[in-house]
């Protein structure tokens, strides 16, 4: 099975780096960006098969990204963190675009499952 | 309500909120880690390790514990978000099981049991804050007289022309009725009374359960 190659976008260096490690330990590609600025230029630099994109974050914000990400590089799936305890931000991040979103604290193999099934759709 | 009072409300709930999105991601945080340990533990399964069980064991209780305190951050962050609007349409059913979420670790304190039981889809307009202030109040005030290990049922329902919160004490009560006349004797009551009368309703007391009824009027259709 091909590695899949997903961008992790996430200011909370920890929540990202530790996530990003149990993703590589379970067969994944994984990249690591902690703002939204630096996310878009490594989706425009190189290749990934989706996204994993927390919605809020300083700067260049989740929503935002999300935007662009549609805009530039349409083929490439979205699934949205949230820590907001209501659905409006997930549900705002699918009419906008998103394939999926997830709250956190998420549960690993539930974002793998949403991720393989983006991938595949 | 007068404007400062209300901009404070506001700002409870807005400070509040924008802190239980921070814990979220210190839940997320914790249990990325200790999902971290899970695997490596897991790779390194045929080598011996001391306390291997009670590692995992230790593990199994964080977990569950980043569980509980989601329920609290979720609980919490409705809450914070009731003066979003300063009148809103309610589900008296789904603000029942709020105020129990919210008054459970009051009574646990007290050894008391609390639970609402849904009734009928009913509708008021009005205060959610102050809503939620006099159900709890009322809650309060049936703590501070029943003994421990009774109950109470929080039971929306229709009684003649109003939508009621029947707050219902269930235990060994030797005279329900007395339980009930120093519920209407303690200090609290009269403010109970007035926050309830400013909703446009009223309160009754129950002498049969002991109880309290909050009784609202229906929403426009």
């Amino acid at each position: 099975m091909t590695k899949l190659t997903v961008l992790l976008v996430d200011d909370e260096v920890e929540f990202v780096k530790t996530l990003a490690e149990r993703l590589q330990l379970r067969g994944f590609e994984v990249r690591v960006a902690v703002d939204g600025e630096s996310a878009m230029n490594q989706i425009q630099a190189g290749f990934h098969d989706l996204v994993v994109l927390d919605v809020m974050m300083p700067g260049l914000g989740g929503l935002e990204v999300l935007k662009q990400i549609k805009q530039h590089q349409p083929r490439i799936p979205v699934i949205l963190l949230t820590g907001h305890s209501s659905t409006s931000d997930g549900i705002e991040g699918m009419r906008l675009g998103a394939f999926d979103y997830l709250m956190k604290p998420i549960n690993i193999d539930e974002l793998i499952k949403k991720m393989q099934e983006a991938v595949a759709t | 309500m007068p404007a400062y009072e209300k901009k404070e409300v506001e700002f409870f709930g807005k400070i509040t909120a924008g802190s239980t999105h921070e814990m979220k991601n210190v839940l997320a945080i914790i249990r990325e880690t200790c999902g971290l340990m899970e695997d490596l533990m897991a790779l390194s399964r045929e080598t011996p390790m001391p306390h291997r069980e009670k590692f995992q064991k230790a593990l199994a209780v964080i977990k569950a514990q980043i569980q509980r305190g989601v329920e609290i951050i979720d609980r919490l962050n409705r809450f914070a978000h009731s003066p979003d609007a300063e009148i809103a349409r309610i589900n008296l059913n789904e603000t029942s099981e709020q105020v129990i979420t919210l008054a459970r670790r009051f009574a646990r304190l007290k050894n008391v049991a609390l639970d609402t039981e849904p009734g009928p889809p009913l509708t008021v307009v009005t205060r959610p804050v102050r809503l939620l202030m006099a159900l709890f109040g009322c809650i309060e005030c049936c703590l501070n007289v029943i003994p421990p290990g009774s109950k109470i049922y929080l039971r929306p329902q229709i009684k003649g022309e109003t939508y009621a919160l029947h707050i219902a004490c269930e235990g060994d009560f030797p005279k329900p009725a007395d339980s009930a006349q120093r519920m209407a004797a303690a200090d609290q009551w009269p403010d109970l009374e007035r926050t309830v009368a400013s909703l446009g309703g009223s309160l009754e007391l129950d002498a049969s359960g002991p109880g309290v009824w909050l009784l609202l009027p229906k929403a426009p259709a």
